[in-house]
């Protein structure tokens, strides 16, 4: 191929560091993801790092401390495009699940007390979209290893990465499993996107969400119908603000607004 | 067509003998539902379960299929590894799905992937035992004449084996034994009293008289914004409805390699992205635009284009919705004027 080869960066930030471990755990593919890019940047791959202009950044983890906000700006300011990748990134991930709350002081004296922290000022962990602009999400808890893959062979070759938008259901429908929303028990398959194979009610276990909020969802209409079925307004909330990070507390709140009213 | 007998325990014999043709598929349980599966035996078969998750749909054109494989000298179609496969237990409202999909796929525009499963794929049809979601009886497709190779019905002594194709009869001439030609009065007896009993059967208030003429008038109804506030846009009904036929399609492309495949999976309307044009403009944008157009296709449209509904009253939109929005309760919803509970 005499196309350029792309300049990549992968960061992490607040997160576990499990979707660079994905792309490193391409193991069959790695060879050719070296050849066909060329890798600035990936402190979890290697310690030879550059930091220049990049045709795309990687971005793993949501954004919890002052100098990590500094650092993404940073990077965004060099990046021709900006990938979120997991559901942290593009979401906020599980250590989002508050936001809306105003519970943020309260929560850090929990668990720090007074004690004197070394690193830069911390705040409630959100999205990258809350501080940048974001060009692409490649969500998932992990990501999949395909949707990944199937994203970069794109970029590379000059074309749009095609990621499925729809929810989990349309792939736990391929997999022919009963519905267990429709059994009467929470399931969070409308809510979340699809890319997973739906693995985890092909296993006869509810959808957790944890590839976060698909596009187009219908959070009251879920939340009504589990209230129906006999399920608490706090339990049915909690699992939905489980991984669906600022976009579903937005959802929540508005909730909240209707109830009142009615 | 010729309908011929064969006792009720030659049944197992038979479908070991034809065997030889191709695999051998037919309803087994999935927890307390049931889907289409390969079999070794009858004895795996669940022959009283009413509806699969997925109807056979699946087998004509998988959820997700690679179309052909492409590099820079062109590109080679996938036909060679589809496999023959025989179809039991197949109901009669499920044949009329397949019919309408041959209307799609096999008339005006031939579609190659589709055509190769059809001809490798032959359908074996058993009578069935509706339940309190079965609506076939709206839509006449209760009994089927066509589309299958050969039809069982369950007179329970007796099968009566209708003949549906020369595939179908090569298959009888396998155990050529195992059937009779002689019919007698009280065949024709049992035959009208099984007719009987299965319309006595049905339980679902559903009435679709006149529905082409109830949605043109309700094209501007608030019903329409009322059961938008309750689908989930998951689209689980275009997955599992029989004549539900839209897709989308992809390349995917090798890494570091110029070639890669062409691949298509199941869309539906029901999601946003599906009318979502390029230039970011969506001509329907709003759910309640996009459930009208689903049940408009159904009940309206299809009517208007090919003289029936795109309904065959297999009751699945009924069994997999889980905010209860599905052919019954919309048409019910239109006529009555509101959204019942």
């Amino acid at each position: 191929m005499t196309r350029h080869s792309p300049k990549i960066g992968v960061y992490g930030f607040t997160g576990c560091a499990g979707d660079q471990l994905m792309i490193l755990n391409c193991e069959d593919q790695l060879v050719d993801l070296f050849g066909a890019t060329e890798i600035r940047s990936f402190v979890m791959a290697k310690s030879d790092n550059h930091e220049g202009e990049l045709d795309v950044a990687f971005i793993e983890g949501s954004i919890s401390t002052e100098e990590q906000l500094k650092r993404l700006k940073e990077i965004r300011e060099r990046s021709k495009v900006m990938i979120a990748i997991g559901t942290c990134a593009c979401h906020g991930g599980p250590q989002s699940m508050k936001l809306g709350e105003n519970k943020f002081d309260e929560m850090y004296k929990k668990v720090y007390g007074n004690a004197k922290i070394a690193i830069s000022k911390a705040f409630e962990a959100q999205p990258i979209d809350a501080f940048v602009k974001v060009d692409m999400y490649i969500p998932g808890c992990p990501i999949d290893k395909a949707e990944f893959l199937g994203a970069v062979t794109k970029l590379v070759a000059g074309r749009h990465p095609y990621l499925l938008k729809a929810p989990v259901c349309l792939e736990c429908r391929w997999k022919e499993n009963p519905c267990i929303l429709y059994s009467g028990k929470f399931c969070g398959g409308p809510l979340t996107k699809a890319g997973c194979g739906a693995i985890c009610p092909s296993m006869n276990l509810p959808c957790v969400g944890c590839w976060g909020p698909t596009d187009d969802l219908n959070a009251s209409s879920e939340y009504n119908l589990l209230k129906e079925k006999g399920y608490r307004s706090e339990e049915i909330i909690q699992k939905m603000k489980k991984f669906g990070g600022a976009k579903m507390a937005k959802l929540v709140a508005e909730f909240d607004k209707k109830e009142a009213k009615a | 067509m010729m309908i011929l007998k064969m006792k009720k325990e030659d049944l197992s014999t038979f479908l070991d003998s034809i065997r030889e043709w191709g695999e051998l598929w037919g309803p087994v349980k999935k927890g307390d539902k049931c889907t289409y599966a390969k079999v070794d035996s009858l004895s795996q078969m669940d022959l009283k379960a009413t509806r699969t998750i997925i109807p056979p749909k699946k087998f004509l054109y998988p959820p997700r299929f690679t179309m052909f494989d492409y590099d820079e000298e062109g590109y080679v179609e996938r036909l060679g590894d589809v496999p023959k496969r025989i179809l039991f237990g197949i109901h009669p409202c499920d044949l009329h799905g397949v019919l309408i999909m041959d209307k799609l796929f096999l008339e005006k525009y031939n579609d190659p992937y589709y055509r190769e499963r059809r001809e490798k794929t032959l359908f074996l049809g058993h009578s069935c035992i509706p339940d309190d979601k079965c609506m076939c009886f709206a839509t006449n497709t209760d009994f089927i004449a066509e589309g299958f190779d050969l039809f069982f019905t369950d007179l329970k002594m007796f099968y009566l084996v209708w003949v549906g194709s020369t595939k179908g009869h090569d298959l009888v001439r396998m155990r050529p034994e195992l059937f009779s030609r002689e019919l007698d009065k009280n065949d024709i007896l049992n035959y009208t009293e099984y007719r009987k009993w299965k319309n006595a059967q049905f339980k679902a208030q559903v009435d679709f008289t006149g529905m082409p003429d109830i949605f043109e008038l309700a094209y501007t109804s608030p019903i329409w914004d009322q059961l938008a506030e309750k689908c989930l846009s998951c689209g689980q009904c275009s997955m599992v409805c029989p004549t539900c036929n839209c897709y989308n399609v992809t390349d995917e492309v090798e890494l570091g390699a110029l070639e890669g495949t062409r691949d298509r999976f199941w869309d539906s309307c029901m999601f946003r992205e599906y009318s979502l044009v390029a230039g970011g403009s969506n001509f329907r944008d709003k759910r309640a635009d996009r459930l009208r157009l689903w049940y408009t296709h159904k009940l309206q449209a299809f009517i208007g284009e090919f003289g029936k509904p795109a309904c065959v009253g297999c009751g699945r939109c009924v069994s997999t919705c889980p905010v209860d929005i599905n052919v019954v309760t919309v048409s019910n919803a239109l006529k009555e004027l509101e959204v019942g509970k």
